[in-house]
């Protein structure tokens, strides 16, 4: 049975939401928290995830001490072997810092945190975390974060627009004024995909607020069943 | 506040001999109002605090109930006024960070935070950068640890200009049978954890237990410095320590530092201790007086039985957690602190822990009167103008642009989140249909014009809310926030709020398990803020997916009110916003309505009769029933004839009283039939007032005349808008 590693940082603080949201999606999924210090990809680890918080409570910028810690430098192997990363809201940060993903973040345009359910659309669906969804599909999650504007050159955004899984904010609910209304970018191959709202918190339709869909599970769904069948 | 003449003369015969420095600065942060209680603690006795559901009552740094077999909610309240009327951003975030270790102390898991802020008028430019650094400063502190601020409390009032009132509340979840609470014996070692400790933060504690100067930033050396990096991880490693039963006894380095944890816990278990000061890590170079009394945040004691030193220390590698080992309990019954082998303190634990009580006199002042006379002749206006004014009042308005920067969905735990319900809902796990409820009040209006009557209705208006929603309400912790308790008119506040707390808990039969006080909430020239009595509440539910949002859920609704309206306009929102006046009284504490009230809507939700409830509080009935409207985009329509009431001669009466124990409830029409047998079977006041409608349009007719109708984008508009206006 595959088994899915939880990296946690000092400041790490979405670990958990990300363990109990998979078991609920998938009941006998084996997903584990693993303390930076005790990560090695070695151990045989079928897919990543990089989950939200504040590692080393942001000092520098977002991510940017984790993204050089010994776990994090050992990321690019896991791209190399085809194990799957997902990195969300801090973890996004992390794996941009780390260069695993393309791109920059900024404080939000108001310069204050912001924790809101938005509505997304997924373009070009690819790769494991997205194997379930649908080009074009819309998926509600909320938001929380200050530095969440995502910024990228014209120039890179043009070699990826086509070719990449791209998760962007419907225009009305790009609240911290990022590029392109860009939420979530994944690599080519789509083996290594960020977000910035929290696919975790929008899993169970009780925590979800009136006028929405939960719609984290099915980045949950896919890894799970991707893992199991392939993609 | 520095020792009295009468204190230092009590120390030296305690001691009998000459205090050294060292132990003078310990008997100063100890005896400090903070830590001491000491005018306070004969009147807090007055307060219900025992409970067939509470586990551990005051005492400790944080109390516990057991809300349901097993499981146990431990929550506190604290203040920090003083440090955040000097340096907001840190003063706020350092509340959030002291209240936090709290609960931690008895090993619980902390899941929500809850804010009351008693802020200064916005259109005062101080007042509005101490607010904005306020929430910054929770935002940021919160946040970062990865807890949810979910609920709260916000209000605007130009006497907290210069002292705004920053009270935060924590509450955390634990197996009954996991609390950290066994007797630290003599031989178990003290561990000081956490950040290494600096000069910030001195003698904080005797600094928020007198007045502020009347240049603010002098005090700043007493503030301290927020570190949320290490708090979360004193969260992570502590929550490990005590899953695996690995310590006896942990206490929060507070108000009062090292010298308070140390003789409390003393105090309390019949021991001395023996510290080595010289062996606790440092940021900068320390006298052992400063090392003694400084109260640098993130750090907590842990007193470990010897034997598992080494496993306590493996977990503590294992998250880079700064440590000392600075000495043991003994038998002794004395504080002995050593400095580099010289003995610098030697004090018995008990005296020091416990100053006499100071028996404070009051006085009720003699303008008071005046403003407990009934207003008369209070000018008929537009009431379709005052309930603009009113959904557009800061304190009524939509708190969006605060609560929006608070992460209030980490943990996946919030239900109810801000802004849908009259209090915050958390489920207790992922698969559990188990929650909780939680909510903070106050109204410092009501408690300025009548501090008994106004504390009763804080208490009250909390429970209504955990009731809204469909819980249980369980236990409350409070913090009265008064003047100088020096002065006889400012003490008579406390004492008057105590008693309406005490009186209104135990007439609903509900414990107030636990609490903080704050004195010497008055600015440079000695005139207090008004005396607010914050009330948190905590209520228990069985199912989650059936608790009751405001918001309406479907056109062609029936509209019920539960309650009947008095003309009671003393002290509300409107005779405040709209003629300027806070006088009138305030609305009469009704205990047995609130009983009977509550138990009729807890049958409602119970028999999933009521489609959403929302409690009529600020504003009165006009206001409940707008922010029902706005949040759906249903639109409705009042007849106010309808409206059960005694005595009201004016539109304005029955649309903006404060009157308590009433509430909205949506019903589908079908069974409104069975609502009001169930009503008139309780014994309870309950009519048909309202429907909701096809047209988004807020309608309130008198019959067949339309006194109010309004667009509700307009409304939503003045509602959701206002407070972000002001402060961006």
């Amino acid at each position: 049975m595959p088994k899915i590693a939880i990296l946690k940082f000092p400041g790490t603080n979405c670990d958990e939401d990300v363990l109990k949201s998979l078991r609920e999606v998938g009941r006998e999924v084996r997903a584990e928290i693993v303390w930076h210090k005790d990560f090695r990809l070695a151990d045989g680890w079928d897919a990543v995830i990089v989950p939200g918080g504040f590692s080393y409570g942001d000092w520098l910028r977002a991510g940017a001490i984790a993204a050089r810690s010994r776990a994090v430098l050992e990321l690019p192997e896991a791209a190399i072997k085809s194990v799957p990363v997902l990195g969300i809201c801090n973890g996004f940060q992390i794996l941009v810092e780390a260069g695993l993903l393309r791109g920059a973040f900024l404080p939000n345009e108001s310069g204050r945190f912001i924790c809101r359910w938005v509505r997304l659309r997924v373009d070009n669906p690819k790769g494991p975390w997205l194997s379930l969804a649908k080009n074009g599909d819309e998926l509600h999650m909320p938001i929380a974060h200050g530095e969440g504007r995502y910024y990228i050159e014209e120039s890179d955004y043009k070699s990826i627009t086509s070719s990449s899984p791209l998760i962007r904010y419907l225009p009305n609910d790009n609240l911290n004024g990022s590029s392109y209304d860009i939420a979530g970018v994944g690599t080519e191959d789509g083996y290594v995909l960020g977000v910035m709202p929290h696919p975790e918190r929008a899993v169970n339709p009780l925590l979800t607020p009136r006028g929405f869909k939960p719609g984290g599970e099915v980045i949950f769904r896919s890894i799970l069943y991707s893992l199991k069948s392939g993609w | 506040m520095p020792l009295s003449r009468e204190e230092i003369e009590e120390i030296k015969s305690i001691l009998s001999r000459e205090p050294t420095l060292e132990e003078l600065a310990m008997f100063e942060a100890q005896w400090s109002e903070h830590c001491s209680y000491k005018s306070s603690r004969r009147l807090l006795r007055l307060l219900p605090t025992a409970g067939r559901n509470v586990l551990i009552g005051p005492g400790r740094d944080a109390p516990a109930v057991e809300v349901f077999p097993g499981v146990a909610v431990v929550f506190k309240i604290e203040s920090h006024n003083h440090p955040s009327a000097v340096d907001p951003y840190n003063g706020a975030a350092t509340g959030i960070g002291g209240i936090v270790r709290d609960i931690l102390t008895l090993g619980a898991k902390p899941i929500a935070l809850l804010d009351m802020l008693y802020l200064g008028d916005l259109r005062d430019s101080r007042a509005k950068w101490l607010a904005k650094g306020i929430v910054k400063g929770i935002s940021d502190y919160g946040n970062r640890i990865g807890i949810p601020t979910v609920a709260g409390d916000t209000w605007f009032d130009s006497s907290f200009n210069t002292q705004p009132l920053v009270n935060v509340a924590c509450v955390g979840i634990a197996k009954t049978e996991e609390l950290v609470r066994d007797r630290p014996a003599p031989r178990d070692a003290i561990l000081v954890i956490g950040n290494p400790t600096g000069r910030d933060g001195l003698l904080g504690s005797s600094f928020a237990s007198k007045p502020l100067s009347d240049n603010p930033s002098e005090d700043i050396g007493a503030v301290q410095v927020a570190d949320p990096l290490m708090e979360k991880i004193l969260i992570d490693s502590i929550l490990e320590l005590a899953r695996k039963k690995l310590v006896k006894f942990v206490k929060d380095l507070g108000g009062g530092g090292l010298t308070t944890a140390v003789a409390e816990v003393a105090a309390d278990f019949d021991l001395g201790a023996e510290l080595r000061l010289d062996r606790l890590h440092l940021r900068t170079e320390l006298t052992p007086l400063e090392i003694l009394v400084s109260e640098s945040q993130e750090r907590m004691m842990l007193v470990v039985d010897k034997e598992k030193l080494a496993d306590v220390v493996a977990v503590l590698e294992k998250y880079d957690v700064p440590r000392s080992l600075i000495g043991f309990f003994d038998g002794s019954g004395r504080i002995k602190a050593y400095y580099e082998n010289k003995l610098v303190a030697d004090i018995p634990a008990k005296e020091l822990a416990k100053p006499r009580d100071i028996w404070r006199l009051s006085r009720p002042p003699v303008e008071l009167v005046k403003l407990l006379n009934p207003v008369s002749d209070i000018p008929v206006v537009s009431v379709a103008e005052a309930l603009d004014s009113l959904l557009s009042s800061p304190n009524i308005a939509s708190k969006k642009w605060i609560y929006e920067q608070y992460d209030h969905e980490v943990g996946i735990r919030t239900i109810l989140k801000p802004g849908f319900g009259d209090a915050a809902v958390l489920r207790l796990d992922t698969g559990d249909r188990r929650g909780i409820a939680v909510k903070g009040d106050a109204n410092p209006r009501y408690t300025a014009i009548d501090p008994f009557n106004g504390a009763a209705n804080s208490v009250a208006e909390c429970y209504r809310n955990l009731v809204a929603v469909g819980s249980t309400p369980v236990a409350f912790v409070d913090e009265p926030n008064a003047g100088n308790p020096e002065k006889l008119e400012h003490f008579w506040y406390f004492e008057m709020m105590v008693k309406g707390i005490a009186w209104m808990t135990n007439e609903l039969g509900i414990p107030v398990v636990g609490g903080k006080v704050s004195f010497y909430n008055e600015d440079y020239r000695g005139r207090q803020v008004k005396p607010t009595a914050t009330i948190v509440g905590v209520g228990a539910i069985e199912d989650v997916g059936r608790v009751k949002s405001i918001d309406l859920k479907h056109e062609g609704s029936t509209i019920l009110v539960v309650g009947t309206t008095y003309p009671e306009l003393g002290g509300t929102e409107y005779l405040a916003r709209v003629h300027g006046i806070e006088a009138g009284g305030v609305p009469t504490p009704r205990p047995s309505s609130e009983l009977r009230n509550a138990s009729y809507i807890a049958k409602l939700i119970d028999d999933e009769i009521a489609l959403s409830v929302h409690d009529i509080g600020l504003g009165g009935l006009a206001v409940a029933i707008a922010e029902m409207a706005v949040l759906s985009d249903i639109g409705v329509e009042i007849d106010i004839e309808k409206i059960p009431h005694r005595g009201c001669s004016r539109l304005d009466e029955i649309l903006f009283s404060e009157t308590q124990a009433r509430y909205f409830i949506e019903v589908k029409p079908e069974r409104v039939e069975k609502a009001l047998e169930l009503a008139s079977a309780l014994g309870t006041t309950a009519a048909v007032v309202a429907k909701t409608t096809g047209r988004k349009f807020y309608t309130v007719k008198l019959g067949s005349i339309t006194v109010i109708e309004k667009h509700l984008d307009y409304l939503r508009e003045l509602h959701e808008e206002s407070l972000r206006k002001t402060m961006v």
